[in-house]
């Protein structure tokens, strides 16, 4: 990823399980970036925009996404990090989730998601996926934050 | 609601009866009102006649005594002056006497009493008009001493007064007539008052009573109008609340199975996930099992030997396979909630087009199978969802193609017709069909019949009737084992959605 600064990979998942297969699958595929997990949208959101070594103070950041969290809806998460005046607005959001309602989905890319990935209940597909997907992490350019650049 | 239109219904009868009872007794208090008051009047008129009649007989009596005291004047004035203005007087006056007595004698023919009275009463003018005549015959033929002494002779001065006391009597008689016909005038003339005040209050209490019943039953009248304009408002008013919790409740449904679907969905991710992970964990032990056959044959257990080559990937088996229906299962519900929850766009289908396009896709298995498919070439054409529709009948051919008898050539057979607004479509098959026990449970989710020889969930059937129930049709099925089977699917010939909420 970015050469100057390591960016911190956020995922917000609220099944542990799921957690450690998509953590141990981007493992595999070569990801070492640091990855912050959170089960509920709160802590997740609290971290995300205030904590000293979140991403709004501290560095570029890639955010992996549920949509079915305990507390809200990870929809909520996504319109509220996409709109207008936050300055998370760039950080890319790729939204993993088992949801694959074709609403559900336009409603993610409307809210700003750039990537959206519906878990494949059969696990070697689903690894596959992360896999793939932590390929794509391997190579993508995530803009740099005005705070943490200024 | 039923229990009190009864009441109304009873309350109409008791209302009914006491109206016609009402007027009924109003009715008969004027008859005899009308009676009674017919027969005051004719009575009261009797009596008045009869008093009148009292009254013209006192006058004849009265006229009579006056005649007579007139002719004894004219007489006696004749007798003292000789003057003959006197005598005209005494004969005119006679000459009224025998009229008027028997005008008495006429006016009075009802009473015996009176009759006997009139009879003494000629007898004494006959007795005593003789001597008066001569009297007065004397005086005019001069010899007027003669007359005079015949006067004196007192005859005269008793008849008078023997006339007045008759007269007297029969006066008294009549007076007496008089105060009892005056009696039954008044009684007659009091009864009849009487009949009229209570036939008067009579008509007021029925009047009073039909007011106040009419005023009971316009007010109630008025209230189950009331309540009627309400129900009625309100049925309306009570489909939509009905349509829309049935809506709701739908709603819910689709929302349940689609979040339970994906809420199950998730655990089985990882129990698919972390299978997979034992596995390959498994296979790294049993790469080293291998290895320490090879390179250190003592370490080897056997127990832990079958544990890692057989028992392992033995359980993994199961949970994989488990696992994998139930993931089967969830998707199934999952289409089904989704169905539930997409849109219907009715339009006009050509039906042959529909089935033909069926066919066409199948015609792979058909040829495969050499099965007969024919179409009745006048299908009904109706309005509602292709997609839908497409769905319902593919499945229903699709079962057809998949559960044919193997022992002779397959037929399938479309049939339509309509009837009452309803399309009715039939395929009929000469498959294996499906015992009667089973007719209604096909169509339950995860529920299938006959011999398990052919894959499914049994999902296909469930799917469709969920499907026919949201284009507002029906789908049944008539079949016998071994017979074939015939799916009927009865569906509106114009779908029309139900209003949104």
């Amino acid at each position: 990823m970015n050469s100057h600064q390591p960016v911190n990979i956020i995922m917000i998942e609220d099944d542990q399980g799921h957690a450690r297969l998509i953590e141990k699958n981007i493992r595999r595929a070569g990801i070492s970036n640091d990855i912050r997990h959170f089960t509920d949208g709160t802590s997740a959101l609290e971290y995300l925009e205030e904590a000293p070594d979140g991403p709004t103070h501290n560095g570029p950041a890639l955010i992996l996404l549920d949509l079915n969290l305990p507390d809200m809806s990870g929809a909520d998460i996504l319109g509220r990090i996409k709109a207008e005046g936050n300055p998370l607005k760039r950080t890319p959001i790729v939204v993993l989730t088992t949801t694959d309602d074709k609403i559900e989905i336009q409603r993610c890319y409307d809210l700003g998601c750039n990537v959206y990935i519906t878990k494949p209940v059969n696990y070697e597909s689903f690894a596959d996926a992360i896999r793939q997907l932590g390929l794509f992490l391997s190579v993508i350019q995530v803009p740099d934050l005005p705070e943490a650049n200024g | 609601m039923r229990l009190s239109l009864k009441n109304m219904a009873v309350s109409d009868a008791w209302f009914n009866r006491l109206v016609i009872g009402g007027i009924t007794l109003g009715f008969l208090a004027l008859l005899a009102t009308g009676l009674a008051a017919y027969h005051s009047v004719r009575e009261n008129q009797f009596h008045s006649s009869r008093v009148n009649h009292t009254f013209q007989a006192e006058r004849a009596i009265a006229d009579f005594l006056a005649t007579m005291e007139r002719a004894e004047t004219g007489r006696r004035g004749y007798l003292l002056t000789g003057v003959a203005a006197h005598a005209e007087t005494y004969y005119k006056a006679r000459k009224g006497l025998f009229p008027l007595l028997a005008r008495i004698r006429d006016l009075t023919n009802d009473n015996p009493r009176q009759q006997a009275n009139v009879a003494r009463l000629i007898a004494l003018t006959r007795s005593d008009l003789p001597f008066m005549d001569q009297s007065v015959a004397l005086v005019r033929s001069g010899r007027r001493d003669e007359g005079v002494r015949l006067f004196r002779n007192s005859v005269g001065r008793r008849a008078i007064t023997v006339l007045r006391a008759q007269a007297a009597v029969m006066n008294d008689e009549e007076n007496r007539l008089l105060a009892i016909r005056d009696a039954a005038t008044a009684g007659s003339i009091r009864l009849f008052y009487v009949t009229v005040a209570v036939a008067g209050a009579m008509l007021v209490l029925v009047g009073a009573g039909s007011i106040w019943v009419i005023l009971g039953y316009t007010r109630s009248l008025a209230a189950s109008r009331d309540q009627l304009r309400l129900l009625n408002s309100d049925l309306e008013g009570a489909v939509r609340e009905r349509t829309i919790d049935l809506q709701r409740a739908n709603d819910e449904i689709q929302r349940f199975a689609y979040i339970v679907s994906h809420d199950l969905r998730s655990p089985l991710v990882n129990v698919m996930g972390f299978t997979s992970e034992l596995e390959s964990t498994g296979q790294r032990l049993r790469a080293m099992m291998d290895k320490i056959d090879a390179e250190a044959p003592h370490l080897a257990d056997k127990g832990v030997r079958i544990a890692v080559n057989e028992d392992l990937p033995e359980a993994i088996h199961f949970i994989r396979t488990s696992t994998e229906k139930m993931d089967r299962l969830i998707n199934a519900i999952l289409r089904l909630s989704r169905e539930g929850r997409r849109q219907i766009t009715p339009e006009k289908l050509d039906m042959n087009a529909i089935f033909r396009s069926i066919a066409d896709s199948h015609r792979h298995q058909l040829d495969e199978k050499e099965i007969d498919f024919s179409i009745d070439p006048k299908l009904p054409t109706i309005v509602n969802d292709q997609l839908a529709i497409e769905q319902i009948l593919g499945n229903i051919v699709e079962n057809a193609i998949k559960y044919m008898s193997p022992g002779r050539r397959g037929r399938i057979e479309v049939r339509g017709r309509t009837e009452n607004q309803r399309a009715i479509f039939e395929i009929a098959d000469n498959g294996r069909g499906v015992e009667r026990k089973d007719h209604e449970r096909i169509f339950d989710l995860f529920r299938r019949s006959g011999v398990q020889d052919q894959p499914g969930e049994g999902i296909g059937l469930a799917h469709t009737r969920a499907l026919a129930y949201r284009l507002s049709g029906t789908i049944s099925v008539d079949s016998e084992l071994g017979r074939g089977a015939t799916f009927r699917i009865n569906l509106p010939v114009a779908f029309v959605a139900e209003q949104e909420a």
